[in-house]
């Protein structure tokens, strides 16, 4: 009887690619949705990410998420140091500043400082070349942090550092070793492009030393946001976190925790959340739409058919089984093609920059997004084969 | 004729009734808008016969029919089918019953436009739980009684003209041995060699002993394969006739 159900549904082509659609579209948008979003808060705590050598990170008590940020005495620098079980420890400032670039424009900036001695915290550096650049006086690394169009300069010397207004409609070039900016009025070098993990929010950035940071952010009583510490190897790092905390009163928190309570910060204060939601609303909407009139469409011009197997002795019981079939073939059709899609096009959009990453609950998301509405368009076709009339069928009426 | 011989003659003829209905009425709708479609059939048919129901529109053969087999509650009267008392049956078992022992023919053939002409004849094997291959097998052969070569049988309807298709449908109709089959109008959207061929099949292959064939039409071109004729009349059996000639069609088959 199955086999006639599935016979039934393949036999209407248009019917069928349209169902097919649907679910595609439902698990694609979700899947995707789901996706994208991963590759947000992944981004949201790229700074961690980027920083595997640190098996503990050290803050203010106050401090929840890698983006909230309350600095320290200097003095706790030393005091986390003497914890035992700490084989190194490093200060990072992280801080907000305008820089001035050459053409007048001005340009937020997230500042990080790293320790001067280690140069711990500097990621990759694009052309070949090394952190010490940063040991050069007033050197920094700029880097887009996940932004585009904004590390750029003005291409003609005429238009670098004008008298007057900024000299903003001008041919163009990225910074480069050599080039100039304006930090709170004190002039840096650039010294070169890395190569950090995109941001979350997308936001570009200046690499630089603890020393210069101090030197070029506005006076503030304390500077030191983080203490990076790397564990004596055998101690685990939770341990040692609560070791630190016992110790100092400070919060510390292993990279992984801190990787946890950075995205659960995110969900809980990021209009990006509602966004997200609205768009795997808007996807689930569209699918149970497409979906629901296709299948309703489906059953309802082969009510007929289904009144006449019903006369010929089909109980609404097989009927209904024969409906299901039917939804779950194109649900499981639906869901890999939706989620075959959603590689492709993760793919594409990773290719790009965007932030996307497929993690397990993906799929399982999208999965169960396809579920429910496959379930509610069964659903809703089961109710006209439960109302129909077999007699009425009989004369052709 | 003795008083025994008697007795045994009565015996073998109340076996020998397939239907009795007895002042049974159906009302569709209710209040102002209430349709009256049988006011109080009375009908008996017998084993072995082909009756045919005749009448002008609307005077309520397809209600009867559908009484008949099991699609519509009656509302009044009594009615036994295959002696089976549809009041006495669930929804389930009569849709269980309908399954094993009718067979339908419908005016506008209503094959699954999906399968081919074998797996339509199969499905009402299926729906009593035969397994395909068995059930195609069946309905190849089936489907050789009433005239279809090998490429026929896995056409696809709409590949089948009209009397071809409506073959297929009598081949659904009898494909598992039903003991009554019903047919509404099964030749009018038929040319008359093609009603012509369906119902000398029908005669032929699905009339035994103990089966039941009841045709609606208008088609007095056919009248000629009925057994008996009832006429009826806003909602009851007015008469009952012989047919005008037999033809050459024999009665039973043997
Ligand atoms: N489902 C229904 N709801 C309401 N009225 C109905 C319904 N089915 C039939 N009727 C009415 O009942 C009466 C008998 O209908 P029925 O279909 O049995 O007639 P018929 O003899 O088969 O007619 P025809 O030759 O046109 O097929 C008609 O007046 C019809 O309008
Ligand atoms: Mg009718």
């Amino acid at each position: 009887m199955n086999l006639i159900a599935l016979k039934m549904l393949l036999g209407d082509f248009t019917k069928y690619a349209g169902l097919l659609f649907g679910i595609a579209f439902t698990s694609f948008l979700v899947t995707f949705a789901v996706s994208y979003f991963g590759g947000m808060m992944t981004r949201s705590f790229a700074l961690i990410a980027e920083n595997p050598r640190a098996d503990v990170w050290v803050m203010d008590p106050a401090v929840v998420a890698v983006d909230s940020v309350i600095n320290l005495p200097a003095a706790d620098l030393s005091r986390v140091r003497s914890v035992e079980g700490v084989q190194s420890a490093v200060p990072l400032a992280v801080a907000q500043a305008d820089a001035r670039f050459p053409n007048g424009r001005f340009q937020s900036f997230q500042v990080i400082g790293v320790d001067d001695a280690t140069l711990i915290g500097v990621p990759p550096m694009s052309g070949g070349a090394t952190a010490a650049v940063l040991r050069a006086p007033d050197a920094v690394i700029v880097d887009a942090g996940g932004t585009s169009g904004k590390l750029e300069t003005p291409l003609l010397k005429a238009d670098q550092w004008p008298r007057g207004r900024p000299h903003l409609d001008v041919p163009m070039r990225l910074l480069i070793a050599g080039d100039e900016l304006l930090v709170n009025d004190t002039r840096v070098q650039v010294a070169g492009q890395s190569e950090a993990l995109p941001r979350f929010p997308p936001r570009p950035i200046l690499f630089t030393t603890y020393s210069t940071a101090e030197h070029i952010l506005l006076p503030e009583r304390r500077r030191l946001t983080f203490v990076l510490v790397t564990t004596v190897p055998g101690v685990d790092a939770h341990t040692l976190a609560a070791r630190i905390e016992e110790a100092t009163d400070l919060r510390a928190r292993a990279s992984d925790d801190f990787k946890t309570d950075t995205v659960k910060w995110m969900l809980a204060n990021s209009e990006d959340v509602g966004d997200a939601v609205t768009m795997l609303s808007i996807a689930m909407l569209v699918g149970f739409g497409v979906t629901g009139v296709m299948m309703f469409m489906f059953t309802n011009e082969n009510l007929k058919y289904y009144a006449v197997l019903n006369a010929m002795g089909a109980t609404t019981r097989s009927l209904l089984i024969m409906i299901c079939s039917q939804a779950a073939l194109c649900a499981l059709l639906g869901t890999g093609l939706g989620l075959g899609l959603c590689v492709l096009a993760g793919q594409v959009f990773v290719n790009y920059g965007f932030p996307f990453r497929m993690m397990w609950f993906a799929p399982v998301v999208g999965g169960t997004a396809v579920l429910l509405v496959s379930i509610g368009a069964a659903a809703f076709s089961g109710r006209s084969v439960l109302k129909m009339q077999p007699a009425s069928f009989l004369a052709g009426r | 004729m003795s008083g025994n011989t008697m007795k045994s003659f009565i015996e073998a003829t109340k076996n020998q009734t397939a239907v009795r209905c007895h002042g049974v009425t159906k009302t569709y709708g209710q209040g102002k808008a209430a349709v009256q479609a049988l006011r109080g059939v009375d009908l008996e048919i017998r084993t072995g016969e082909l009756l045919m129901l005749v009448g002008p529109s609307g005077c309520g053969k397809t209600t009867l029919i559908s009484v008949l087999a099991g699609l519509l509650q009656r509302d009044g009267g009594d009615c036994s089918v295959l002696d089976h008392d549809y009041k006495q049956m669930s929804f389930n078992e009569t849709t269980r019953f309908r399954g094993r022992n009718i067979g339908f023919v419908f005016q506008t053939f209503d094959l699954i436009p999906a399968l081919t002409a074998a797996e339509n004849v199969a499905t009402p094997l299926l729906i009593n739980g035969v397994k395909w291959p068995a059930a195609l097998e069946k309905a190849g052969a089936v489907l050789k009684v009433v005239g279809f070569d090998d490429r026929m049988i896995h056409s696809l309807p709409t590949d089948l003209s009209g009397g071809q298709q409506q073959r297929v449908a009598v081949a659904r109709a009898m494909v598992h041995d039903p003991r009554m089959i019903v047919c509404d109008e099964p030749t009018s959207a038929l040319d008359s060699e093609s009603g012509h061929m369906v119902m000398s099949l029908m005669r032929q292959f699905a009339l035994g002993k103990d089966r039941v064939l009841v045709v609606v039409t208008h088609d007095t071109r056919i009248f000629e394969f009925a057994d008996r004729i009832a006429r009826m009349e806003d909602g009851r059996i007015t008469r009952i006739e012989n047919p005008p000639s037999r033809g050459n069609v024999p009665l039973n088959n043997p």
